[in-house]
């Protein structure tokens, strides 16, 4: 069983997933997944392909059924009343497909009107959520002209339209160039600013780290940490730095830098440059860099390559890869 | 912000029909209607013999083709309604909304009842136009031979829907729909008399009462002999049939669609 820590649980909390696991077969997709995340969080789901995280939130979505444990959103559990459990969220499930005879905005009046909107306030949710998303001038366009990037920008259109409190997104920005990437993470950004609750699985951890507040990481369906962005990254192990020196330094260079306290492991990646992996954190990377000035050598850059909540994702990963 | 599921189940046929509308199957329905009707019209002149003097021998001749346009209308307007939803990636989208699986079920089994029976009116208005030109008169053998067609289409419809939420492919929902109307239910309908077992749980024997009200296909014997009509129940037990068939389909696809799961 994986903690997700100590969060007080209350009806109105957007996620509460207790002993919550799926079977195929002999085959354990998820294990026995305990979380909750808070009100106004923006929560990042983390983990490789095949992590358990799209059956995660299928479970979440009553998309599929749980081989044991239970689902809640806003205190409702989504197996026993999917139709109010469901009603406050909004969610991107991989990259849907939609019917091709209808145009983004007969979508939306569809999904509107299952929703119970009124029509006025589905059409005026409709040319909010497209303009968003930057499918206004594609309205009333058939979808089945559409790109695989553009029916994703879509789908998150109609993950927003009822104004939802929580956000559920399975990979939102796959299948999007990179700059449709940028614009979905900006409209992600925009509703955390809205205060409303995002649950976000991804495995690009850039992607989280810009957008999310707290993460989790997931691996061979189980729950492998949890905490905020801030201070996973903080209590990292490890971090590389590429470091740039003036002139090359020499073997004997190379080897006391080896020597310094904190300097885990260190490869030339060039001429002048060696990347070091660092130990203990913020200050165990201060104190290198003191140490190798102190040296006389001549540091020109010294720059995080990936972060160290990077690191900690890999060594993580490869931990449990190893168990 | 709520809704009602019954105002649900009209926003899902109401989808489902523009779906149908503006999408090839019932062009291509309504086309091979139109060739038909045409056929059953422009032949007896063009060879050089006379329709039928009386109305219901005249719908008759319609009637006989009645049994496949039904089936025709179950393959492509239900056999695929769920299973399509898995296949083609639309329930992503669909399914995490607040809307129960049964009032989807439902919503879509309106559209397709309604979309198959239009074509059904269409063809029987015709025949009906066409008998009174013709013979200058109407019975009301006509009407309940419309009737009984429309209660066999309901059958086929909950069956389609049955095998629509049980296989996980179109092709195979839709191929084993048409087989099932087309060759399965017939050939099972015409052992069993030779085991002494009237088919009269047979739906295909059953649509017999189609033609049966309007006194029958006409069947001349062919060099082998006489020639011999199938079993075809009394109306009663054909309609009592037809209602199982439509409410055990629709039941079981209900509650199949419920339990299945849109995992890839």
């Amino acid at each position: 069983m994986q903690s997700s820590g100590t969060q007080s649980v209350t009806r109105e909390t957007p996620v509460h997933l207790e002993g919550l696991g799926k079977d195929y077969g002999h085959f354990t997709a998820l294990k026995a997944l305990e979380l909750t995340v808070p009100q106004g969080t923006s929560f990042g789901f983390l983990g490789p392909n095949g992590a358990g995280k799209s059956t995660t939130i299928k479970l979440m979505t009553n998309l599929i059924r749980p081989s044991r444990g239970r689902a809640a959103l806003f205190g409702i559990d989504v197996r026993q009343e999917p139709t109010r459990a469901l009603a406050r969220i909004g969610a991107v499930i991989e990259t849907p497909e939609f019917y091709g005879y209808l145009s983004p905005l007969e979508t939306l009046a569809y999904v509107g009107r299952l929703r119970g909107m009124p029509k006025n306030e589905i059409e005026r949710r409709s040319e909010a959520v497209l303009k968003e998303v930057k499918l206004t001038d594609w309205a009333d366009h058939r979808i089945q002209e559409f790109s695989k990037g553009m029916k994703q920008r879509l789908a998150i259109a109609q993950a927003l339209l009822n104004e939802p409190e929580l956000l559920i997104l399975d990979e939102p920005t796959s299948g999007l160039d990179p700059r449709g990437m940028a614009e979905v993470r900006d409209v992600i950004k925009a509703l955390k600013g809205e205060g409303r609750t995002i649950f976000m699985s991804s495995h690009l951890l850039g992607e989280v780290q810009e957008v999310c507040d707290d993460v989790a990481l997931l691996n061979h369906g189980e729950l492998l940490i949890h905490g905020s962005v801030r201070e996973l990254s903080r209590g990292a192990d490890t971090s590389t730095f590429q470091t740039t020196f003036l002139h090359s330094p020499t073997p004997q260079e190379l080897e006391a830098l080896t020597g310094i306290p904190g300097v885990v492991e260190v490869k030339a990646e060039g001429d002048s440059t060696v990347d070091l992996r660092i130990s203990g954190g913020e200050d165990g990377q201060a104190r290198v860099l003191e140490v190798m000035v102190s040296r006389g050598l001549k540091v020109i850059t010294y720059r995080p390559l990936g972060s160290s909540l990077e690191q900690l994702y890999l060594d993580r990963i490869q931990e449990s890869d190893r168990l | 912000m709520s809704t009602s599921p019954f105002a649900q189940v009209v926003t899902v046929t109401s989808y489902e029909i523009r779906k149908y509308v503006r999408g090839r199957r019932l062009l291509g329905i309504l086309i091979l209607v139109g060739l038909i009707i045409g056929l059953f019209l422009g032949l007896p002149p063009a060879l050089g013999s006379s329709y039928p003097s009386t109305p219901d021998a005249f719908v008759s001749t319609f009637a006989s083709f009645t049994g496949l346009l039904v089936v025709l209308s179950g393959v492509l307007f239900a056999a695929d309604a769920l299973v399509s939803e898995h296949e083609k990636r639309t329930g992503y989208f669909l399914f995490p909304n607040p809307v129960r699986r049964e009032v989807l079920v439902l919503g879509k089994m309106a559209a397709s009842l309604i979309v198959s029976a239009a074509v059904l009116s269409l063809y029987y208005g015709a025949a009906a136009i066409a008998a009174l030109v013709v013979t200058k008169s109407l019975t009301w053998d006509v009407g309940l031979s419309y009737l009984y067609a429309l209660a066999y289409m309901i059958a086929v419809v909950g069956v389609a829907y049955l095998v629509s939420a049980t296989f996980k492919t179109t092709v195979a929902a839709t191929v084993l729909t048409f087989f099932l109307f087309t060759l399965i239910f017939s050939i099972v309908g015409a052992i069993l008399p030779a085991a002494k077992i009237d088919p009269w749980f047979i739906p295909t024997s059953a649509s017999g009462i189609i033609s049966d009200v309007l006194g029958g296909t006409a069947v001349r014997p062919g060099p082998g002999g006489e020639a011999r009509v199938g079993f075809v129940p009394d109306p009663a037990t054909s309609l009592l049939v037809f209602a199982a068939y439509a409410v055990v389909g629709a039941v079981l696809g209900i509650l199949l669609f419920r339990r299945k799961e849109l995992a890839s």
